[in-house]
């Protein structure tokens, strides 16, 4: 007997069961009720953890296939336009030490690959302008607090490429609203009692404390670090990934700006420390700040006094929050009938926002391919461990890669991060091969692939990194087209710096006015 | 431009050319429209909706060139078209004023239109307003009374999902090659689409005049190449 899947039920509601949520009642559901019946329990008691605030590109498209309009989810959020990352003091830990990771693609890239050229010059004169500055527009709109497109772009679209700054309690609360009230989404509010368990060793249902027996044909574990679901009952273990990626502790605050009209910094700032870094991302209301380290290696030594000297003397009056992380993912994703999305499937340091695009990936996958049978979900489950594997590789790999190029000896955290026992085999392998290749798509050939070429050129550039200059030569073959690229990039400056509003003059004009949908 | 409150002491003695006044036009390729005007309008410019830079909401405007500050209805001397936009038939006259609900007129100083010679007077010889400047009023307030119902309209069809983005890709005679961006029409497949969802018949009926008219870009387009004609003629040498 086959069993048709008809119903899917979702435990946890924090962004990641919210967003899941969305993602499947927007593509699988019908306002008549005759297509899929999605549920969401959550528990009254346990809050959500809600310090994911920085997004990918990615959360623009998942917005719009939610349904939920820029404008709307800019002012229920107090959100912000990110244009991608700073990187302060990584490299040599000095004062001015810094380099971008922004969101647009070097210009030209792929087809003219301004790498080589860039190499060259650079080794030639060590004083030239920077990768990201020399290849790529977006670090000086950000450094000029420009915003990434004007109150007459569309919505969804803009003159610069870029993602979201957001407050993710208030985005849990929006996007649950929005399941609710126009996406048929059931929202139950109770206690996860128990899970029971079906012969074949499916879930059958998850028994609440006041509602009783829910059962469904699929299950999505959204219950955090906890994995009540997966890790819990279905005793998928988890694999550690603290030997790579150190850091397993975070020290939260949330900082007042000094007035309403102060800068509203348009990157995410990631501040190396002495055992971790500090990242600082600019909301409309408010910025939130907070180092992540690595309590091994801050043992005894004053980490909240490094967080009070980023944030100034206003820190005493405002309150921390410590959060201990895991550096790590499930052994298996999707198991039997129950598939974990969030937290519950993995976490890693939020470097690179990677927390929330692998939430919209891994639901957006699920609402794509949700088998019509129960018979058909073991094939799905095998097919998207195997693609959330690849992806929690390839993330692992770029955060390492952040670090392996730092020259800072200041501290064990970061020697240790150059240890190669530390390093995956497969970015020892890259790192050689980048020796005499740019970073290039060849590189990354899945279609399941998580950061692009031009973003491991952004990282390992800005980090120092240079290419044997002789073994380039065959890369230089066309400096026509590179000297008409570089120029068209000081072109795009000129031209945009003046015309674009400050985000801060953006995100005011938004309390009045809406983005057009074209 | 130079804009002072209109007063009868400081202006009362003053004549006016209006079509001196209406060379400030010579540049104007987009002109705003108020609602009331559409259907007139319809018939000898393409409307358009453009967007607002300073707030990117929707208005509707008539295209009068195929590039910026060219206006193919301005010969050099008169307005040459059946029907001519009140926003140009009022200078060198403006609401001033923060709120155009209930502005102050006002008059721009620095106008060519201020003509000793010229034919239009604002007071007659015995203190009262005169048919000219009582006409000038009159305008003016059917623009400040439509300002608020043409902004509704305009956002009413950006929200049925009525309008695209109408990219002008237009070959001259002479080869060259113009590309018109920034405008949006009504769509004629999304207008059959959301007819029942417009509310009233007359507003039907507007948007439809603003889809019909977008054909009225052959007429732009066949002044240009009568304009580029005769520039060719003036540039090139006669032969024989």
């Amino acid at each position: 007997m086959t069993r048709m899947t008809r119903s899917v039920c979702i435990v946890g509601g924090g962004a990641a069961g919210w967003l899941t949520a969305g993602l499947l009642a927007a593509r699988r559901s019908s306002p008549d009720g005759s297509g899929l019946k999605v549920t969401l329990i959550e528990s009254e008691q346990i809050g959500i953890i809600g310090v994911g605030e920085g997004t990918w590109p990615t959360m623009r498209n998942t917005l719009k296939k939610i349904g939920i309009s820029e404008t709307q989810f800019v002012r229920r959020c107090n959100a912000s336009f990110k244009q991608g990352a700073k990187f302060a003091r990584w490299r040599t830990g000095a004062a001015d030490d810094f380099y971008y990771h922004p969101l647009v693609l070097p210009e030209g890239f792929p087809t003219v690959d301004l790498a080589p050229y860039w190499n060259a010059a650079s080794l030639e004169d060590p004083a030239a302008p920077s990768f990201s500055d020399a290849v790529c527009f977006q670090e000086f709109l950000c450094e000029n607090h420009r915003a990434p497109k004007l109150i007459s772009s569309p919505e969804f679209g803009g003159i610069a490429n870029y993602a979201y700054h957001l407050d993710a309690h208030l985005f849990a609360e929006l996007v649950r609203e929005h399941c609710v009230e126009r996406l048929g989404v059931k929202h139950v509010l109770d206690d996860v009692t128990e899970v029971e368990r079906a012969e074949c060793g499916d879930i059958a249902a998850i028994v609440g404390q006041r509602t009783g027996r829910l059962e469904a044909d699929l299950f999505v574990d959204c219950t955090g670090f906890a994995s009540r679901l997966l890790g819990d009952a279905l005793e998928v273990p988890f694999v550690d990934c603290s030997d790579v990626l150190f850091i397993d502790r975070a020290l939260a605050v949330q900082v007042p700006y000094e007035s309403e009209d102060s800068p509203v910094v348009s990157h995410t700032v990631s501040t190396g420390q002495k055992h971790g870094w500090i990242w600082d991302i600019g909301l409309k209301n408010r910025r939130g700040v907070g180092y992540v380290y690595s309590s091994s290696h801050a043992q005894g030594d004053d980490v909240e006094a490094e967080l009070a000297a980023y944030v100034g003397p206003k820190f005493d009056c405002l309150t921390t929050r410590e959060i201990r992380i895991r550096a790590g993912h499930r052994a298996q994703f999707w198991k039997h009938n129950c598939v974990a999305v969030g937290m519950s499937a993995g976490f890693l340091e939020p470097l690179e926002a990677s927390a929330l695009v692998m939430i919209e990936l891994s639901a957006d996958y699920i609402a794509a391919m949700l088998p019509a049978t129960r018979s058909g979900m073991d094939v799905v489950a095998a097919r998207y461990n195997e693609i959330t594997q690849y992806r929690w590789d390839r993330v692992i790999e770029f955060l390492k890669l952040h670090y392996v190029l730092s020259e800072r000896n200041d501290t064990a955290f970061w020697r240790d991060n150059r240890d190669p026992a530390s390093i995956p085999q497969r970015l020892i392998d890259q790192l050689e091969l980048w020796r005499y290749n740019s970073p290039s798509e060849l590189d990354f050939s899945s279609s399941h692939e998580m950061f692009p070429a031009a973003s491991y050129q952004y990282v390992l550039f800005g980090m120092g990194f240079k290419m044997d200059a002789d073994m380039q030569r065959h890369a230089l073959r066309d400096p026509v087209a590179a000297q008409l690229a570089f120029e068209r990039n000081a072109m795009l400056k000129r031209q945009w710096v003046p015309k674009l509003p400050t985000t801060r003059d953006l995100l005011n004009k938004l309390e009045q006015y809406e983005f057009q949908k074209i | 431009m130079h804009l002072q409150q209109l007063s009868r002491t400081a202006h009362g003695d003053l004549r006016i050319d209006p079509d001196k006044a209406r060379s400030q036009a010579a540049s104007a390729h987009l002109v705003p429209l108020s609602r009331a005007e559409l259907r007139q309008a319809s018939r000898s410019y393409p409307l358009f909706f453009a967007k607002d830079l300073e707030t990117g909401q929707f208005f509707p405007a008539a295209l009068l060139g195929l590039k910026a500050s060219e206006n193919l209805f301005w010969d050099g001397a008169v307005f040459d078209a059946d029907y001519i936009p009140l926003n140009i038939r009022r200078l060198p006259f403006y609401i001033g004023g923060e709120n155009p609900a209930q502005g102050m007129i006002c008059i721009d100083a620095d106008s060519a239109g201020i003509d000793p010679k010229g034919e239009c007077r604002i007071l007659e010889d015995d203190g009262s307003d005169s048919a000219y400047i009582q006409g000038i009023q009159a305008m003016l307030a059917t623009l400040s009374q439509q300002h608020e119902p043409t902004r509704q309209f305009a956002q009413t069809a950006a929200d049925l999902g009525l309008l695209s983005e109408i990219k002008l890709d237009i070959v001259l005679d002479d080869g060259e090659r113009i590309e018109v961006a920034g405008l949006y029409g009504i769509d004629d497949r999304n207008f059959e689409q959301n007819f029942d969802r417009i509310g009233t018949f007359e507003e039907k009926m507007l948007y439809a005049a603003m889809m019909l008219s977008l054909d009225n870009v052959a007429g732009l387009v066949r002044r240009k190449n009568i304009r580029n004609g005769a520039l060719a003629a003036w540039h090139t040498p006669a032969s024989g």
